[in-house]
């Protein structure tokens, strides 16, 4: 295995990649209890559409989460209780860009981390099993679309992005979901689920060699080509919708806005934009910045308030939601604010305080397993390497942030979601 | 190894000294009566607060001396617990061994700390009225909005309606109205009487060890009055002779049932760790009954859950359903509880409850929060066991405790928050 030493963070990183071709690396943590572990496929919502081993595939919304819910099941066999009887605690997720399943235990790890990999590596789907879930899936999507703070987020992609499949919710809708089978389920199993487009993350007090050797042992020996992914036509800079209304039963107006921006691509660039981005909208619009202090003093925004920079394969906005009861004039302040600090540059005082807070929450940030293994991950299919943090911020002049300022906050690349209160009727 | 120390009188700083962690966390808590003529006082004076003080005049000023400390976190802290409510401060914050040569971030912490608490902006022996009114507009927003979260508005409609003659159905923020009838000279002078009459409590977890920080806080806190302290409730939720019926219609897909058990048993009785055990059995996580049966077996719901207010002896069922669902899904909860009150528990699912309770209790010390919650919660409630002896009470439980305390639990009221006719 590869080591790196972090000796600044007081941590080492041990990496490999198996013959299989899956990435394994692990975070020792002497002293902890706890311990943690991810397997990851580089599999989301978006991968909707993929050419995979000759062949072209077009899949309902929803079926990277579906198979979240149906992995857990294996033959004869009760994946949930088997985790309990060892007092671990599995769980997963689907993110737009990934499926995570993970569990965190304190003892009988090496048999919680083969029941993991065992079961993330074994389909087994049957027409009525597919059935069964479709409920229970259902009011999942239910429960999405009662809650405003999930609307509104939907809503925002679906104003900004004209094709990418990002502007369909995460779990798909009760129709699109309607569509898929046990069929459906094995064909992006196979494309999406061998060791070449997954990653297995562990944090915690074990022994680097062995989960890589358990891993090895489980898992299929032989290494698939990727799937080519197709995310649609390339997108406009333009946004599909300015505005998007919605009438929930709210207290109060919530919003998100989104400045829509070209996608960086894979690898350092990414993750240096990302870090950039997130520099750019504290020193825009965070709680330390000029502007958030005088919506927050005019009772534009409240606590709810937040805001930073996301990109997924495609995708990349600078984005900032809160509740608030008149947005509109949050969304000119913006404008004028991002003007400012076009002509007049930033506060160099300032800018070096904001590093030195991103970077000092990084650093607290790995106290947190979960966390922890869900940024190694994420880092890994962006193509960089997490624990470099603190060089890639050393290395961000203040004209980087100033000039990403200036590109990104355009109106014309502005779409804004609002949930709105019923009005009561008289 | 948690120390403890009294710095003033009534003012009492507990700890752990550990280098596990890149960050280190402190909280400070005025503990109070929960009372409707002051919950939403003591909810809005921290905010109020957390605007400004002599130093640090506004909210920018102190966010940026934040930043400049490493990007370390305070924020108001508002607890509920039992008939006890919590106001304060949590504060988290970067071990100086990774900060540059020579920087300092715990004292200047602490002192960030003393000047907010006992150095606020005064106008004519009042908070400045501007700070107060736009804080009152927030925080009425904030209670406003409880109602986006279905899940937990349903929650907490029922247990106002289950407690409405006992403190603990008072909100944790207070009401609106009561908000809206704060002024700044009532806050003020609400303020320098919590000072001096409320006990104090202080958690620590990091490297410094206690006694330093304990010495840096009583050159901070120096200027604290003191008087005679007010002395916390603490009582069982009486059981009710009839089980109360309500719901509420809102537009929404998915309709949020709430129940309320009674028990009798609080955190201070013996039958308080079965009782625990027979939370997890039936509705702790996902091998208990509730998930088994209402979600994975019936199809029911996406989420079937249970939890224990232990310092008042309640526990609440919550999950999400087809409207039409109703009354399968509330005959399906009751006949899970009524077969643990038949015994019907397997050793299977009694090990997996003890091992649910086991692996949360063993990583309690992996987190500076966990510590801190799990301190708060033990000096609130009067329990007296660490996660230690804890886990080994709970590894003693069986199944006939579990039983015993099951026939404890009796419904008490229910609350359905239903969809509209579609």
């Amino acid at each position: 295995m590869t080591i790196t030493k972090y000796p600044a963070l007081e941590e080492t990183l041990y990496e490999t990649v198996l013959p299989n071709g899956l990435p394994v690396c692990v975070l020792p943590k002497k002293g902890f209890t706890k311990k943690c572990a991810y397997f990851v496929t580089n599999y989301g919502s978006i991968d909707t559409d993929f050419t995979w081993q000759g062949k072209q595939y077009h899949t309902p919304a929803g079926v990277a989460h579906y198979l979240e819910h149906k992995m857990f099941d294996l033959e004869g066999r009760d994946v949930m209780a088997e985790f309990s009887a060892m007092g671990a605690n599995p769980n997963a997720f689907t993110s737009y860009s990934m499926t995570a399943y993970y569990f965190t235990c304190t003892e009988h790890f090496q048999d919680c981390l083969e029941l993991l990999l065992t079961f993330v590596s074994t389909p087994y789907f049957t027409q009525e099993s597919v059935e069964k879930e479709r409920g229970i899936i259902a009011q999942e999507i239910r429960m999405y679309e009662d809650s405003a703070d999930s609307q509104v987020y939907e809503d925002l992609f679906e104003a900004l992005y004209h094709h990418h499949p990002v502007r369909v919710p995460i779990a798909g809708t009760v129709e699109s979901i309607g569509e898929i089978t046990a069929q459906t389920l094995y064909d992006c199993y196979g494309a999406f689920y061998h060791p070449a487009n997954m990653m297995l993350c562990v944090v915690g007090d074990v022994d680097p060699q062995e989960v890589a050797a358990l891993a090895e042992k489980i898992l299929p020996k032989e290494s698939l080509p990727l799937p080519r992914r197709d995310y649609g036509p390339e997108e406009p800079m333009t946004c599909k919708q300015v505005r998007t209304r919605r009438v929930m039963d709210v207290a109060m107006t919530t919003f998100q806005m989104g400045f829509k921006m070209p996608w960086p691509g894979f690898g350092p660039q990414a993750v240096r934009q990302q870090m950039v981005g997130d520099l750019a909208a504290e020193a825009l619009m965070g709680e330390s910045s000029p502007l958030y202090l005088r919506l927050y003093q005019q009772g534009l925004i409240d606590s709810s308030f937040a805001c930073g920079y996301e990109d997924l394969p495609g995708v990349a906005l600078l984005s900032c939601g809160g509740d608030s009861d008149r947005p509109e004039q949050v969304y000119e302040a913006i404008l004028q604010e991002a003007r400012r600090i076009g002509t007049e540059g930033l506060d160099l005082e300032l800018f070096s305080r904001l590093k030195r807070s991103s970077l000092g929450r990084r650093y607290r940030g790995l106290d947190s397993m979960d966390s922890t293994c869900f940024r190694l991950c994420s880092a890994h299919f962006d193509g960089d390497r997490y624990l470099e943090f603190p060089e890639v911020y050393a290395g961000i002049a203040k004209e980087e942030v100033e000039t990403f300022i200036k590109h990104a906050v355009d109106p014309e690349h502005c779409a804004m979601a609002l949930v709105e209160p019923r009005q009561e009727e008289d | 190894m948690e120390q403890r120390m009294e710095l003033l009188p009534g003012v009492w700083l507990c700890g752990v000294e550990t280098r596990q962690f890149k960050g280190a966390c402190l909280s400070f808590s005025l503990l109070r009566p929960l009372r409707q003529q002051e919950a939403s006082k003591n909810a809005l004076l921290a905010n109020v607060l957390m605007q400004g003080c002599e130093t640090y005049p506004d909210m920018q000023s102190i966010s940026l001396a934040l930043d400049q400390l490493y990007g370390a976190g305070m924020g108001p802290l508002v607890r509920k617990n039992g008939e006890i409510q919590t106001c304060g401060f949590y504060l988290s914050f970067l071990e100086e061994r990774f900060a540059m040569e020579g920087d300092r971030i715990l004292e200047p912490m602490l002192e960030l700390l003393g000047e907010i608490l006992l150095k606020p902006c005064v106008q004519h022996g009042a908070f400045r009225s501007d700070i107060v009114e736009l804080e009152k507009e927030n925080l009425i927003s904030i209670i406003a909005s409880s109602i986006n979260d279905k899940r937990s508005y349903a929650s907490k409609q029922m247990l106002k309606a289950m407690c409405k003659d006992d403190g603990f159905g008072i909100s944790r923020l207070g009401e609106i109205e009561d908000v809206k009838a704060i002024t700044p000279e009532t806050l003020y002078a609400h303020y320098k009487k919590v000072l001096e009459t409320s006990p104090i409590e202080l958690f620590y977890a990091g490297s410094t060890p206690l006694e330093q920080v304990g010495a840096c806080l009583r050159k901070v806190l120096r200027d604290l009055p003191r008087g005679t302290l007010e002395p916390l409730p603490f009582c069982a939720m009486p059981r009710r002779q009839q089980v109360q019926y309500l719901e509420e219609t809102m537009d929404l897909t998915q309709g949020k049932l709430s129940m309320g058990f009674t028990t009798g048993v609080t955190t201070k009785d013996p039958l308080f760790v079965p009782m625990m055990v027979f939370n997890a059995l039936f509705g702790g996580d996902m091998t208990s009954k509730l998930f088994l049966n209402v979600r994975e077996k019936l199809s029911l719901c996406y989420y079937a859950s249970s939890g224990m207010y232990g310092a008042k002896g309640i526990i609440t069922v919550s999950c999400g359903i087809e409207t039409a669902n109703y009354e399968k899904a509330k005959q399906e909860i009751l006949s899970q509880l009524e077969a643990c009150q038949r015994g019907e528990i397997s050793g299977h699912e009694l090990e997996a409850a003890k091992e649910a309770m086991r692996s949360s209790l063993v990583a309690i010390p992996d987190s500076t929060g966990r510590m801190e919650d799990y301190h708060m919660f033990c000096l609130l409630s009067g329990f007296s066991l660490d996660p230690g002896q804890y886990l080994q009470a709970v590894q003693q439980v069986t199944i006939q405790d579990v039983v015993t305390a099951a026939k404890q639990v009796s419904l008490d009221t229910i609350f359905f928050l239903k969809g509209a006719a579609q």
